[in-house]
């Protein structure tokens, strides 16, 4: 049986892109260094090219052209940089199949992009505008772990989940009960290898089970575990594990989420990941996702 | 004459018509398969003619459009008030016939522990029986409900569907 440390030793194991982890810092800092954030999308061009083909896509139908980088962020501004940089990186990680858990090419970074759309607006409109940007990343990131598991089991994996999966019991359970340890873990501890900030690995240790009010309590946590959820309906990242997880009650109740609610929670993510997608600067990624 | 290049580069298998969510597809190649993937509280639904060789598949993800009446018009395919007649419309060009038609369904799974809070698989597996029963159609066979998700396939050759459940594959139709 292999350990979480075992897992994080592994040498196909993938790392944290080099401008994302250079982007972090300067994306969460609330005074943001513009001229840093450009030096660094500045050195990966595919990140150039990313930024400048969505300040040039219809969404932000601004006459002309735009060649400069600078102007093209300026542009763009400080929310939808944030946005482009770390699904850009994000998607050259996330975007391949995963045997492990049953999805298709690009059905991972779909649901990862899905759930940083959800966190980032379900924080905007819950009174956390100020870590509207934190959640977008941890949305982005809560399955991390599931690219571990891949390396580590490939297809594996479900057979070495599967003696324990019992109606009623969630995956996460399973997974625990099989291996000692679930992928959120992993998830979290990957995040720490790459240094994030640890909000971020806390937040993707607990997007299945974010702990009730009191000690430890984090509204953050809060919206990305309900985020997990609305994506989980819009059918994105529905593998091998399925629905089973629950929407923890204290979740539901302190973020009003009713089934009114949630279905228009489930519309917007799809609307807002069409339009992502139908935009030009994800036309790889479309390409992948098919 | 094939090239040995396209020959080796030829796909093992029928050719795919992936049916992505709030998506449909169709077709009238015998050698063609529908398939749909990661159907949760979704629900897939398939109609088959035998003798026009028509298929369709449709993947939706709400019950009502009423929830949006603007999205409904820009995504009609998401709702299976707006998505399950556009199916049909879609299948009839192609000269299916509504008596002659095979349907299927599967999907519609629930989120663990539920409690009736939001039941969207139900809802939706609810709004498509509606449907069905307003319009005279009845269903060959379903694979839903419960907490898994399901991969679902139409062959056009002979109208066989099958749902993948993890690892395990059953045929949905012929019963």
């Amino acid at each position: 049986m292999a350990d979480v440390s075992e897992i994080l030793s592994l040498k196909k194991l993938p790392s944290m892109p080099e401008a994302m982890a250079r982007a972090v810092p300067l994306l969460l800092d609330p005074d943001l260094n513009w001229r840093s954030l450009e030096e660094v999308v500045k050195r990966d061009e595919a990140l150039t090219t990313a930024v400048l083909r969505v300040a040039n896509s219809a969404r932000f139908g601004a006459p002309g052209r735009q060649f400069d980088l600078r102007a093209a962020m300026t542009r763009l501004g400080r929310d939808e940089v944030r946005r482009c940089v770390l699904s850009q990186q994000v998607s050259g990680i996330a975007g391949g199949e995963n045997a492990a858990f049953g999805l298709q090419r690009g059905a991972l970074w779909r649901s990862a992009l899905g759930g940083a759309i959800a966190a980032e607006h379900l924080a905007g409109v819950h009174g956390m505008r100020d870590r509207a940007g934190l959640a977008f990343l941890c949305g982005l990131l809560r399955d991390i772990g599931k690219l571990a598991l891949n390396v580590r089991y490939g297809d594996a994996y479900l057979s070495a989940v599967a003696g324990h999966a019992r109606d009623g019991v969630s995956f996460t359970d399973a997974e625990r009960s099989a291996l000692g340890f679930d992928h959120a873990e992993v998830g979290a501890a990957l995040a720490r290898k790459w240094k994030l900030p640890e909000q971020v690995a806390r937040a993707i240790e607990a997007h299945h089970a974010p702990p009730p009010p009191g000690p430890g309590h984090d509204r953050l946590l809060d919206v990305v575990h309900a985020a997990d959820t609305v994506c989980r309906w819009a059918g994105l990242g529905v593998g091998v594990d399925g629905m089973e997880y629950p929407l923890v009650q204290h979740v539901r109740e302190s973020l009003g989420l009713d089934r009114r609610a949630a279905e228009s929670q489930i519309g917007m993510v799809w609307d807002r990941l069409r339009e992502i997608e139908d935009g030009p600067a994800q036309a790889e990624t479309r390409g992948a996702a098919a | 004459m094939t090239s040995l290049r396209a020959q080796l580069e030829r796909p093992v298998g029928p050719p795919r018509v992936v049916v992505g969510i709030a998506d449909l597809g169709l077709s009238a190649d015998p050698e063609s398969l529908l398939i749909t993937y990661a159907l949760g509280s979704c629900i897939g639904v398939t109609i088959y003619d035998p003798v026009a060789r028509v298929g369709g598949m449709l993947h939706f993800m709400l019950p009502q459009s009423s929830l949006s009446p603007e999205r409904a018009k820009s995504a009609p395919l998401m709702f299976a008030d707006t998505g399950v007649p556009l199916l049909f419309t879609r299948a009839y060009e192609m000269g299916a016939r509504k008596e002659r038609m095979l349907v299927c369904a599967a999907g519609g799974a629930e989120i663990l522990a539920d409690e009736g809070h939001f039941k969207i698989g139900s809802r939706n597996r609810t709004m498509l029986r509606k449907l069905f029963w307003k319009n005279n159609v009845l269903l060959a066979a379903e694979d839903t409900g419960g907490s898994h998700s399901r991969t679902m396939a139409l062959r056009l050759s002979d109208g066989l569907v099958t749902v993948r459940n993890k690892s395990e594959e059953r045929v949905l139709w012929p019963t």
